[in-house]
């Protein structure tokens, strides 16, 4: 399995509280995907 | 897209912060890192340092004030085109391992080539790793360049070393470059307190630093030691054993290309590769059994499958010396004695095995074998995927089922290729008296 594959059907919710499917963003086009050690 | 491991309100806050306009989802279960492959660091995160190079871009004079969520877990950045193909990887190493903006709007432009995308292994890909291993591991010697690493590796188990060394200690021999360098880098990585064993001391401070500096690790330290100098050996024992030690590596190696003589009066390559580490086991012996779980490792070579043991002439006084063939037997003789270590320590704590690490670009072989660098150097492996085997042996639970045997890219192989340089037990025997003699001698 790919990593794309791996990723895209992971469900999180994004800052708003609202769940995303991660291969949503990149249907259209490109995306630089930054996994940070944490925020701030 | 930002992907966190903390809170939603920690999220909204950061995006407000840093003024970003992109979206940031937050993963606290750690689904997604864990499919994108992404580490957990083992050693202390220490300074706060900023997330990412491209934020500190997006923004100066940011500030890092505590940390929440998972603080163990580790970054990285991913390029993805629609098309589902991977353009970029970076997964970090540490705290602070970011990677160069530049080489990331690289895989954003157009024309940009995918890379590999291998991030783990499917069951398919276990699958193809195996058959193809039975294709190519027949020809031995082709299975030891960095294809047949990469393909060995598809076999490999995910979470092997998914484990927690704090509360081991390592010695690990040889260990300023190559091999022992990067086997000791991944024991600070995972934990572990690591003793480089060096003979130079300026090349070993400069390795422990970069060890410490690599991984965060501070607990890294260096024991100045000649492995072909009993005396040295002696004395490095005297001090390492007031510290109860779990793990020896026998790294150690030279490959000269004329007879040099020890300080004992050996030859330099039976000295550092056999006498010298048989004293170290030995004397380190007590120590390692008062470990619940000790493991001694002996970097051997591919380059031992040629030979036989030889003890004829192992101090090459009757023939015209052959560095090559002297590296060959010693390596040789090196995957007895972890045999031999194993018979006599079976039954305690300490298991004992040999392995070896393919070929790999290390400086040993680049001073030592220049023209075999030259002609093979495309396909060597890295001094990491060298080290591989070694870190799987010492650090994980797979590591201390066996005793006695020989590995190669994590699995355990034949110490045999043709029936003609096996040894007798009458040999095996008069190895190990020859050890006890010349060891105990100086």
């Amino acid at each position: 399995m790919t990593t794309a594959n791996k990723l895209s059907r992971i469900e999180l919710s994004d800052w708003t509280g609202q769940q995303e499917r991660l291969g949503s963003f990149w249907r259209e086009r490109p995306i630089v995907l930054v996994f940070i050690r944490h925020f701030g | 897209m930002i992907v966190g491991n903390g809170a939603e309100n920690f999220a909204s806050a950061f995006r407000e912060d840093f003024d970003l306009d992109c979206p940031i989802l937050v993963d606290p279960d750690l689904r997604a890192y864990r499919a994108a492959g992404l580490r957990r660091g083992r050693v202390e995160l220490l300074s706060p340092r900023l997330p990412l190079n491209a934020l500190r871009a997006l923004r100066a004079g940011s500030r890092q004030t505590g940390v929440q969520g998972d603080p163990w877990q580790l970054g990285g950045v991913f390029v993805i085109r629609p098309d589902g193909e991977l353009m970029y990887r970076h997964v970090s190493r540490e705290a602070g391992d970011h990677p160069p903006v530049d080489e990331i709007l690289e895989a954003l432009e157009e024309g940009a080539e995918p890379i590999s995308d291998m991030s783990g292994s499917s069951a398919g890909q276990v699958w193809l790793g195996r058959a193809l291993s039975r294709v190519v591991d027949p020809f031995i010697v082709s299975s030891f360049d960095r294809t047949g690493f990469r393909i060995h590796r598809l076999t490999f188990g995910a979470d092997d070393l998914d484990v927690d060394l704090s509360g081991r200690r390592c010695l690990v021999t040889g260990a300023n470059s190559g091999i022992g360098y990067e086997t000791a880098l991944a024991m600070a990585d995972l934990g572990a307190e690591v003793v480089l064993l060096c003979r130079n001391a300026e090349r070993g401070t400069e390795a422990v630093d970069r060890v410490r500096q690599q991984t965060g690790n501070s607990r890294v330290s260096l024991e100045i030691v000649d492995m072909s100098d009993m005396e040295s050996i002696r004395a490095a024992a005297a001090r390492l054993n007031s510290t109860p030690i779990d793990i020896l590596v026998h790294n150690a190696g030279v490959l000269p290309d004329e007879r040099v003589e020890s300080r004992d009066g050996l030859e330099l390559t039976l000295a550092t590769h056999v006498i010298g580490p048989f004293l170290l086991t030995r004397l380190l012996c007590e120590s390692l059994e008062k470990s619940s779980d000790g493991r001694v490792i002996w970097v051997s070579s591919g380059g031992m499958y040629s030979r036989r043991l030889n003890l004829e002439d192992p101090n090459w006084k009757g023939r015209d010396f052959d560095g090559v063939l002297a590296y060959a037997e010693t390596k040789r003789a090196q995957v007895i004695l972890a045999e031999l270590w194993a018979e006599e320590l079976r039954g305690g704590p300490v298991v004992v095995n040999a392995m070896h690490p393919g070929w790999a670009d290390t400086p040993a072989v680049q001073d030592s074998l220049p023209r075999f660098h030259k002609v093979t150097r495309h396909i060597l492996r890295t001094p990491a995927e060298g080290a591989d085997t070694v870190v799987w042996l010492a650090a994980s639970e797979q590591g201390r089922r066996s005793t006695g045997r020989f590995f190669f890219d994590r699995r355990e192989r034949k110490t045999h290729l043709i029936p003609i340089t096996r040894e007798s037990q009458e040999d095996r025997r008069a190895l190990w008296a020859l050890c006890e003699d010349l060891s105990s001698k100086s």
